[in-house]
């Protein structure tokens, strides 16, 4: 073609250039169709290839005629470029009622511990962090060392008072971690500072408030000095952390063989803050966990001087407290497996938004 | 056990200004746990005795009578449902004009069309409980229209915990508590009121013969035979305050030593001294029976202790009396018995016949042998008062062949001072001592201490025991809470607790496991369920229900159970659970600690990716555990158990050890458990996490960034289907070449594209040199050189 007809074509192809890019919304639309005019084979790009046709003289002009079409259509490019980028930030920022940037998010299924767990990792810390060691022993365990070495010998009547489980083969399953006092002190000697959470039974028969399985966790500390004051300042630390509040306790007076003397602690009930009410029947106080001071006999069981060290033991039980901590009304749940009663399941599910329970 | 404020304020001065509400908080914690009080208000006015003339049927009302009743001078009728009455007898009546809290006002009033002029009284009016006689009887020593004073009817009473008291004999009674009362409050306690024996007793009179066998089962007896006695009533202030501690009043004779008993904590028996003369004490034959009062024939054995007479049994010692020895109704004479019996003997006994009774709880608290006289001093004194006739038939025999060893205590106030924590003096200790009966000498700095015979039988021994008594008394709660201080101690790090608590934080704050606590013993019905037979392992004598006596030795069925139930309420869920296993053996030893894992889905064929999802799982946890990978082994095909695949098991190893097994359920077992679970797909895991305590973390080097670029390049490789996954690794492995870096594993592929017989696995391969950037001559040399070492391994390249 001549370049009189090159022009008209070059015009031709701008005003259609014009159009496409007017019509396109977004930045792949366009590069589409600026491909479909600068591209290699494109339609005012393959024209550049015909220069070398031309005759020399007219190749200067040709090639003038081409490259500013080629800008001018390359403009128009950049400015719808702007166009839809401008437009597609907008479209960004603008509001849609679509989205609601108050809906709950996506949330990751991580699992769950056992409320026992919980509330025995918490108690963990807490002695962590005042040096003791966490120790664990058999479920399976002798009478020497559930009984005996803890200053309960045979025909004792405290024995009637734990209920046991006993085995054929002679061995029993333990109705306290207190045997684990023992083992401890086997291990370490004094002084010595330790916890052990675990599982205990009980032949006892079971119903909203009482189990055959359920776990404790014992508490040792044996050291030249160790006073009343001591446990009483411990119990109060252990009990305000786990339950992260200032409670109110106090000591009475409780027998158990292996402590001398022993204890009952109990805390200002957590429903009536210690006005009286039906949970804490009218006294105003609940319950909590066994303590004392460590028997000579059993330190000596455990190889310990009692002349020369003594200590506190208590024994609480984590099943009540996770109890407590989670609201559990019938124990039952807590050995069932049924992750209905176990798994805050709207940690995972979603939010709660009627709750009628 | 029931304790009378009426009955304490005999024996110590209690104020009335005092709110027995804060008494009893105060013994709960200075002595022991009170569970309750009570305030006994009878609202009761205007009773009077009233005699029975007569007794007549009402026409047409069976249960009801026409009584007349002489008030002293006057008469009334009345219409009575009370069930016993006799003529002659004195009861409480309550005239017109009279009132009590539970009848209201009394009125004249017309019953059954007869008039009825007031009301014989029921015991539950004053705080007695129901009896079949349902009417108060009055001692013969009342006059008809002797009017009875109300004070001693209303009352408070304290319920004391009997397992607070199970340490501590001398608070079986109300005497026992009032010293600890008077403690307290600081005041002093009344000397027990009892009379002197040697003054009553005819020094010509001979002693009821006692023969103790066996002096260790019985170290005291004490007797005493009287004759004057009668059957009648209790007077009424001992019925009401029997009926308020909740021993029913029955007759006086039986009143009285029941009234002992709660007074002193010595159970006392009355015997038909008609039938007695002499007493032997002895252990009975094996399968002789003996019929006690309560009308059951006992078959009892050769370590049950027995009181005879002529060799003929009267009594199952310190439990119960025989039927044909009892107080009758026509008794004039009584053998009054007062042991001391050993405690562990009366509960082994008890708990053979399986028999309680409230002597026998009381005999296993082991009591003070001091109180069998002291007991029949107080008996003469309260009977004496009741029967005019009452006269001595025998002197006091007293057989005490196994005599209470005093008790001294030598305590330093320094080391009391110490363990409580808080300043406590000399005389502060002494004197709280001293107010309850203990004898306290100050010697060289330390306190010589002697324990009453009521707190020594048992209770106190050691100078911890005499720090107890002194502290509860100081009150725990004005001791100053203060956190110790210790040396520091380094302990060794236990390592069941470090795995097991990794193994909680891996799978259920990560993994999205479910933690669950499960029991420990099978449950044989669901065993039969799962098909499966146990091997043999410890084995329960009393299980909690039947067919769950076997301890477990593997967590799965328990973790199978939870299953089936959770698969109701969800179409997915992973358990866990990390629990003790036993084997058989009588050692501790012969028990793990096992970590469980199910993951399980609604929906067939799932078993292949939750296989290998539990597997990732597993290896995730191996790594934050142990810093590092693990193996797995092609599990044998003889599956050990239901739960377990013929083909999709494999062995979990640990740096050489097998620690577990992963498997998938297969078909068969979800069919036996439930139709539903063929619809289901559930994988497993079991490992022993006792074998990784020895397992050191291992803290690997990172990877250093390749200061020349690597290539990377992946390599799918068709192999024989049933060629192992180990055996192509190690094929690969022999590949030695200097610029090959790494080889990892990236997947198995089986399908369409992968003809059958075949699988393919494909690796990532990265080639580069620590010295260089490899040119593209290079790279295609080695690729070259490794393709043709796959070829020669045998393996085709999956294009
Ligand atoms: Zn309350």
């Amino acid at each position: 073609m001549d370049v009189g007809e090159l022009q008209q074509t070059l015009s031709k192809l701008h005003q259609e250039a014009k159009a496409d890019l007017a019509a396109t919304k977004t930045l792949d639309e366009l590069r589409s169709v600026r491909s479909k005019y600068l591209g290699k084979t494109g339609s005012v790009g393959s024209l550049m290839g015909t220069i070398k046709d031309y005759p020399p003289k007219q190749r200067g002009e040709v090639g003038k005629t081409l490259n500013s079409a080629n800008k001018a259509i390359g403009e128009l490019v950049n400015e719808h470029t702007e166009r839809i980028g401008s437009a597609e930030v907008a479209a960004d920022a603008a509001t849609s009622t679509a989205f609601d940037p108050t809906l709950p998010g996506e949330r990751s299924r991580l699992g769950s511990v056992h409320p026992v767990t919980a509330v025995q990792w918490e108690v963990e810390a807490v002695f962590e962090r005042l040096g003791f060691t966490i120790e664990a022993g058999p479920e399976m365990e002798t009478d020497y060392y559930n009984f005996e070495a803890l200053n309960i010998p045979p025909m004792h009547p405290a024995r009637d008072l734990q209920d046991t489980f006993w085995l054929k083969n002679g061995m029993l399953l333990r109705t306290q971690t207190s045997p684990v006092q023992i083992r401890a002190m086997e291990k370490f000697g004094a002084p010595l500072r330790c916890i052990v959470p675990g599982r205990c039974f009980r032949y006892e028969t079971i119903d909203a408030s009482h189990e055959n399985t359920f776990h404790q966790v014992e508490g040792l500390m044996i050291d030249r000095n160790v006073s009343i004051a001591n446990l009483i300042a411990v119990m109060k630390l252990l009990l305000n952390e786990v339950l992260q509040r200032e409670f109110e306790i106090r000591l009475r007076p409780g027998y158990f063989p292996f402590v001398e003397p022993g204890f009952e602690l109990d805390i200002a009930c957590l429903i009536c803050n210690g006005k009286g009410c039906a949970t804490c029947k009218r006294t105003g106080w609940l319950e909590l966990l066994p303590c004392g001071m460590v028997h000579p006999n059993v330190l000596q069981a455990g190889g310990i001087d009692p002349n020369e060290y003594g200590g506190f033991a208590f024994g609480l039980g984590l099943t009540r407290l996770a109890m407590m901590k989670f609201g559990i009304r019938d124990i039952r749940v807590v050995n069932s497996g049924d992750l209905r009663n176990l798994v805050h399941s709207d940690r995972w599910a979603g939010p709660v938004i009627l709750d009628k329970d | 056990m029931l304790i009378s404020v009426n009955w304490l304020r005999d024996y110590v001065e209690i104020p009335d200004s005092l709110d027995v509400r804060a008494l009893a908080e105060r013994l709960t914690i200075t002595t022991a746990e009170v569970e309750g009080v009570e305030h006994i208000k009878t609202g009761a006015s205007g009773l009077i005795a009233a005699r029975v003339v007569s007794i007549d049927p009402v026409e047409g009302k069976p249960s009801l009578k026409k009584v007349e009743l002489d008030l002293g001078g006057k008469s009334a009728r009345v219409v009575s449902a009370a069930p016993v009455l006799r003529v002659d007898e004195l009861v409480v009546f309550a005239p017109p004009g009279a009132s009590t809290l539970e009848s209201g006002k009394i009125e004249s009033t017309t019953v059954a069309d007869l008039p009825s002029e007031g009301m014989i009284l029921p015991g539950s009016a004053i705080g007695i409980p129901a009896s079949d006689k349902d009417a108060i009887f009055c001692p013969p020593s009342m006059k008809p229209g002797e009017s009875i004073d109300a004070k001693m009817l209303d009352d408070w009473v304290i319920e004391i915990d009997n397992k607070s008291i199970t340490h501590r004999p001398d608070l079986w009674g109300h005497y026992g508590i009032a010293r600890e009362v008077a403690a307290i409050l600081g005041k002093p306690l009344k000397p027990y009121p009892v009379v002197d024996l040697e003054k009553l007793s005819d020094k010509k009179q001979s002693e009821v013969p006692i023969t103790i066998d066996d002096a260790n089962r019985c170290p005291r007896y004490s007797a005493l035979k009287m004759t004057g006695v009668r059957a009648q009533a209790a007077p009424l202030w001992m019925q009401t305050r029997l009926g308020h501690v909740g021993l029913r009043p029955i007759d006086c004779l039986v009143d009285l030593t029941n009234y002992i008993m709660a007074d002193l904590g010595q159970p006392m028996h009355a015997f038909d001294g008609s039938k007695i003369e002499c007493i032997e004490v002895g252990l009975a034959s094996d399968g002789n029976t003996f019929t006690t009062l309560d009308g059951i024939e006992r078959k009892l054995s050769s370590e049950a202790l027995m009181i005879q007479s002529n060799r003929k049994s009267v009594a199952l010692a310190g439990i119960m009396g025989g039927l044909e020895s009892e107080v009758a109704g026509e008794t004039q004479t009584i053998l009054l018995e007062s042991a001391n019996f050993e405690a562990s003997g009366i509960r082994k006994t008890c708990a053979a016949l399986g028999l309680r009774t409230d002597a026998s709880a009381r005999f296993e608290k082991s009591l003070d042998p001091n109180n069998t006289v002291l007991s029949i001093q107080r008996f003469v004194h309260l009977a004496s008062a009741e029967f005019p006739e009452l006269q001595m038939a025998s002197r006091l025999s007293d057989a005490y062949p196994n005599t209470l060893a005093d008790i001294t205590v030598e305590v330093d106030p320094k080391l009391v001072t110490r363990t409580m924590g808080h300043p406590v003096n000399e005389k502060q200790m002494t004197d709280i001592l001293t107010a309850i009966g203990f004898g306290v000498e100050s010697k060289g700095g330390k306190l010589s201490v002697k324990v009453p015979s009521y707190r020594a039988t048992k209770d106190i021994s050691i100078p911890a025991d005499i720090l107890e008594e002194i502290a509860r008394n100081v009150g725990y709660d004005n001791i100053v809470p203060r956190l110790p201080e210790v040396q520091v101690r380094h302990f060794t790090a236990n390592p069941q607790h470090i795995t097991e608590r990794n193994a909680l934080q891996a799978f259920c704050m990560g993994l999205g496991y479910s933690e669950v606590h499960l029991y420990i013993w099978y449950d044989e019905e669901w065993l039969k369920r799962l098909g499966f037979k146990p091997v043999a392992g410890p084995v329960l004598i009393n299980p909690s229900a039947a067919g769950q006596a076997q301890l477990r030795c593997s967590l799965m069925p328990g973790l199978l159970q939870a299953s089936d139930r959770n698969r109701f309420h969800a179409d997915a869920f992973k358990l866990c659970e990390v629990g003790t296993v036993f084997r058989e053996g009588p050692d501790s030893r012969n028990q793990s600690r096992h970590l469980g894992l199910i993951s399980a889905k609604r929906g067939k064929g799932g078993d292949d990716d939750l296989f290998a999802g539990l597997k990732g799982d597993i290896e995730t946890w191996a790594w934050q555990t142990l810093g590092g990978d693990l193996q797995y082994e092609h599990a044998s095909k003889n599956a050990a158990a239901p739960w377990t695949h013929e083909h999709k098991t494999a062995n979990i190893v640990a740096k050489g050890t097998t620690i577990g097994t992963v498997s998938v359920c297969p078909l068969a077992l979800r069919r036996n458990i439930d139709e539903h679970l063929s619809a289901w797909s559930i994988a497993w895991a079991e490992v022993d996490l006792d074998l990784l305590h020895d397992f050191k973390v291992e803290s690997k080097s990172l990877r250093r960034v390749p200061e020349h670029p690597e290539v990377e390049m992946d390599f799918s490789l068709l192999i024989d289907a049933g060629s192992p996954y180990a055996t192509v690794n190690e094929n690969l492995a022999r590949f030695d070449d200097p610029l090959l870096r790494r080889v990892t594993y990236v997947g198995a592929y089986e399908g369409k594209s992968v003809p059958t017989g075949k699988r393919s696995l494909t690796y990532r391969v990265l080639f580069g040199s620590p010295e260089r950037t490899l040119g593209e001559e290079d790279v295609s040399a080695v690729k070259a050189s490794f393709e043709k070492h796959i070829g020669s391994c045998g393996y085709e390249l999956r294009r």
